[in-house]
């Protein structure tokens, strides 16, 4: 095995002993793991033919604007009813808040609090998360990358959850279907909630968290490594820096 | 460009690092960003396959029968959870449908035929054929697969309906309850192993070079 | 040469050992248990169904593939699997998948119905479906024989093969307001039900089968009767207005009823099948038979107004039949009008005794009897039955007065002879009365007592004006005369009294005068003294 280990690019006070992948002209792939040394871009990885990049692609773009139309539709999907209950007697329509006091009043404590915080809490706290990992990647900034990185894996995780809802008015509907008796329809509002979890995920898909720990492009990072290594990993290196966001 | 399999590369911070030689039930964390970069899978690929096929079976008992029905003034009512899907579309609601279709139907199954095919041992040798796609599928059909979230959605239902008229879990319910646990601990496995899989004489080989 | 760090892992490091083979084949207990619960679970959907059957109904109003039930006694017995349309679109088919336990409903003879809202004659039913949604009623059958393929009722069957009890038959003229359904009464309660009604082969009447439930059916004997019990009962007739009602439904629905004649004895139960008659109401159906009827014709020469077809022929008032019809007729020979009214008399009203003592009888007989009551004054009247309505009935009764008549006893129709009704009679007698009325000279004792007291007038108008003069003029004068008496007595009598001033005036002056008279004669007497003294003097001495 070779490799070139770079005592230079360990310059970099507090991470001494880490080395960039783009330093280290390797690339891991995101699908296998597999580690490509020199990659040119375009390349695909040999082992699951996924392309190789390092970085995905217009990450901070894509996700920006997912994450703006996730703000959007945020507002109808609280604003607008997700089931319409009818029964012999009245049409009751239920946006989610509505849900939430609706078990809260009737005892179910636990339930309301599940409802409102995988409801309302949880897209509330994706969309906020997001922000500031994308506005604080764009500003190449320092602070607190470690909690920055665990948030990121935070909205990755819980991003499902806030299909609750969907799911329970879904059900419902399919459910109570007793023609002039009772009757659950859903409402606009699901398919507005519905819309805001898909763009989160996706928005949190094309994050590209690596961006949290890139410096900005004109750093004095490039120029020490570039001393160390031979001239044509250097002009590879400064594509590759400029080839980033 | 040419492999490098001694290195491992950190998916969240991009850093390179040697690629340690893992125990049983062990875990490698990157030291910056405390992100995950590879656990031992091992023995448990043998697992896989039988939990896999569980998880088959139930999902296959949970679609067939209706997952609860409700008892209103001598009316009753029961759905499946296509059922459920086709009511969300009948209403209007086709997108709504189609996620919850997709969601929890779709992509959960995807899931594990693949894996159930690729794990089939017909051989550790070569790769089976459309290995790449499928596992690249099964990847990507990964973070859209919501039966566990679906289950929590379900008795969320069954609460707020057991107010209002008689419900009576059915089998399905049960069903469902124990796919989340197998595919909880299906889903938990590197998928990683599987792309090295019928590389697995080769990374031996390699492993036993360099330790 | 500087190493990267190989990151250990954050987690415990188990002790590395050899796992013993069995665990894999461990986690293959977990799919094996899988697809044993599966499997069992379809085992069981498998067990529990039962046979299927196919029923074809005339529409799938209210039935829905998958949700609709099959219910027996209320229990669920089996479920719609789908339902398809004929291929000759005339009627549905409906699959139906029944359960285990329901094994025995694919029997010949089962008979399925849908069960919807429904208003009848025997009700209204079904109306739990509006909520619950229609659903598919069973009758289990009892054939050992099955099928797989029934044709459905339209309508629930009057009476299920379960309900116990006894058919009966009755005969009526007309269905009234029956119908399928209509309840059976006995003593205003619903024992039964009607199950079907035909017409007659020979179209003269009605023949109606009605069902009754156990265990009332043991109250039908051999001497029931069944009447209409529809609707009001209304009678308006000579003996007056009544109104007779079972139970309020029956004003709606119709119904029948019934009753022992003689509830003193015990007749034994009725047979199942057996027939009765169905009268018009419960007057006509308790009535002793009739016996045979005898048309009687009779002939009035008044007015028949107020007789209708109907009306009942009374004997004492004893009702010995009805009048049949009302005619005029226009006899030729003697060139007048005749009234025949015929009548329908049922002898055996008469009495047992009669009936008894006149079987076997002869008409001879019969013929002298009759005879013998004509020559008694047997006579027909017409009578008022109700000054209201003015309606007539005739009675039939003995006038010892009457004139005797000879009638042909064996003329047929027979003819009985008549007398001018009561009211007649009455009448004629008013009419009397008014012309005694009106020979009185009215108008002449009107003008003498007029005559009279006009003199009396007169007269009397004379001594009031005398009276009137009495007190206008002489009363007032001889009161003034009076007045004038009494004062002069007044005056007289003061002038009269002792201290009357004329009195004293009187006396004054007869003093003066005695004075006067004694003066001259003292001078008379001086005079005659001194006859000197008139010419000298008085001289003194």
């Amino acid at each position: 095995m070779s490799g070139i280990r770079d005592d230079a690019s360990g310059a970099q006070a507090g991470e001494a002993q880490v080395h960039d992948a783009a330093s280290l002209r390797v690339t891991g792939c995101h699908h296998c793991g597999t580690v490509w040394e020199d990659a040119p871009p375009d390349a695909r990885c040999g082992v699951c033919h996924a392309p190789l990049h390092r970085r995905k692609t217009d990450s901070l773009n894509r996700t920006w604007a997912l994450l703006i139309a996730a703000c959007i539709m945020y507002i109808p999907a609280n604003l607008m009813p997700v089931m319409i209950t009818r029964t012999l007697f009245d049409e009751q329509r239920d946006t989610i808040m509505s849900g939430v006091v609706y078990f809260w009043t009737s005892g179910e404590w636990g339930l309301a609090l599940v409802v409102f915080v995988a409801s309302f809490l949880v897209p509330l706290f994706k969309l906020a998360a997001l922000l500031i990992l994308v506005v604080s990647a764009r500003r190449h900034s320092r602070w607190q990358r470690l909690q920055r990185a665990k948030l990121y894996r935070v909205v990755e995780f819980i991003g499902r959850w806030s299909m609750l809802d969907v799911f329970v008015v879904s059900v419902l509907s399919g459910l109570v279907k007793i023609h002039g008796l009772a009757d659950v329809q859903a409402g606009i509002g699901i398919a507005a909630f519905g819309s805001v979890v898909v763009l989160t995920m996706l928005a949190s898909l094309s994050f590209d968290p690596r961006l949290i720990w890139d410096e900005a492009a004109p750093a004095p990072a490039p120029a020490d490594p570039a001393a160390a290594l031979p001239p044509s990993a250097m002009a590879q290196l400064s594509k590759k820096n400029e080839g980033m966001q | 460009m040419h492999q490098r399999p001694d290195l491992i590369v950190c998916e969240e911070c991009d850093a390179v690092y040697q690629r340690p030689l893992l125990g049983h039930c062990e875990v490698a964390r990157c030291p910056r960003c405390q992100a995950e970069l590879d656990r031992h899978t091992g023995g448990r690929l043998d697992r896989l396959l039988p939990l896999t096929v569980g998880a088959m079976i139930l999902f296959v008992i949970a679609n067939c029968f209706p997952i609860v029905s409700i008892e209103l003034q001598g009316l009753s009512a029961d759905t499946t959870l296509l059922g459920a899907v086709v009511a969300l579309a009948g209403d209007g609601m086709s997108e709504v449908s189609l996620l919850v279709f997709a969601t929890t139907l779709l992509f959960p199954a995807i899931q594990m035929l693949a894996l159930f095919y690729l794990l089939l041992p017909t051989s550790r040798v070569t790769r089976p054929p459309g290995f790449v796609p499928l596992l690249r599928l099964m990847q990507a059909a990964r973070p859209w697969g919501m039966i566990e979230v679906f289950m929590l959605g379900v008795l969320v239902a069954l609460i707020k309906l057991s107010n209002m008229a008689e419900v009576i879990p059915g089998p399905a319910l049960w069903s469902f309850g124990g796919l989340t646990v197998l595919l909880t601990v299906v889903v938990s496995f590197n998928p990683r192993y599987i792309w090295h899989l019928c590389d697995a004489a080769t990374v031996a080989g390699h492993e036993e070079r360099t330790s | 040469m500087t190493d990267p760090h190989d990151e250990k892992p954050a987690l415990l490091q188990p002790a590395r050992e050899r796992r013993r083979n069995w665990l894999p084949s461990l986690v293959w207990l977990i799919p094996i248990i899988a697809a044993i619960v599966g499997l069992s679970l379809v085992a069981k959907i498998v067990a529990e169904r039962g046979p299927v059957v196919t029923v074809s109904f005339r529409s799938a109003e209210g039935l829905e593939a998958g949700k609709t039930k099959v219910k027996y006694k209320d229990v669920d017995i089996g479920q719609v699997h789908s339902i398809k349309l004929a291929e000759d679109r005339s009627h549905v088919l409906v699959n139906i998948q029944l359960t285990h336990e329901a094994s025995g409903f694919d029997a010949e003879d089962t008979r399925y119905w849908v069960v919807r809202p429904r208003i009848a004659a025997s009700g209204i039913s079904g109306l739990g479906t509006l909520l619950s949604g229609a659903y598919i009623g069973a009758d289990a059958g009892s054939s050992q024989e099955t099928k797989k393929e029934f044709v459905g009722l339209e309508q629930p069957p009057i009476v299920t093969r379960d309900a116990s009890g006894r058919q009966f038959v009755l005969h009526t003229d007309d269905l009234g307001s029956l119908d399928i359904g209509t309840p059976v009464f006995y003593r205003r309660i619903k024992v039964g039900q009607v199950m079907a009604y035909d017409l007659d082969a020979d179209g003269r009447g009605v023949t109606v089968r009605i069902f009754v439930d156990a265990p009332y059916d043991k109250f039908i004997t051999q001497d029931s009767r069944f009447w209409h019990a529809s609707g009001f009962d209304m009678e308006l007739n000579a003996s007056g207005f009544k109104l007779h009602t079972q139970a309020l439904s029956t004003v709606v629905l119709g119904g029948i009823a019934f009753r022992d004649r003689d509830e003193a004895i015990d007749s034994p139960p009725a047979k199942e099948g057996t027939q009765f008659q169905l009268a018009e109401d419960e007057a006509t159906a308790m009535k002793e038979p009739d016996g045979a009827p005898q048309t009687v014709v009779l002939n009035f020469n008044q007015s028949l107004r107020g007789l209708q077809p109907g009306a009942s022929v009374d004997f004492r008032g004893v009702v010995l039949g009805e009048v049949k019809n009302v005619g005029v007729e226009y006899d030729r020979a003697k060139g007048e009008f005749r009234m025949p009214v015929t009548v329908q008399i049922y002898p055996d009203r008469l009495g047992r005794s009669f009936r008894q003592g006149v079987a076997g009888e002869s008409r001879h007989t019969a013929a002298q009897r009759l005879r013998m009551l004509v020559k008694r004054g047997l006579r027909a009247q017409l009578r008022n039955g109700n000054l209201l309505t003015g309606q007539l009935y005739v009675a039939i009764d003995f006038f010892p007065k009457t004139k005797p008549v000879r009638i042909d006893a064996d003329k047929v129709p027979l003819e009985l002879p008549t007398i001018p009704g009561s009211f007649d009679e009455i009448q004629s007698q008013i009419a009397d009365i008014a012309a005694k009325l009106s020979k009185v000279p009215f108008d002449e004792i009107g003008r003498d007592l007029q005559t009279t007291v006009k003199t009396l007038n007169k007269t009397l108008s004379t001594a009031e004006q005398t009276a009137a003069r009495i007190n206008n003029d002489i009363a007032p004068e001889m009161m003034q005369a009076m007045q004038d008496a009494r004062k002069t007595l007044n005056a007289a009598e003061r002038t009269l009294s002792d201290d009357a001033p004329m009195q004293q005036d009187i006396r004054q002056t007869m003093q003066e005068l005695s004075r006067a008279a004694a003066s001259i004669r003292v001078l008379t007497d001086y005079l005659q003294q001194h006859p000197e003294s008139i010419i000298r003097g008085k001289q003194e001495p």
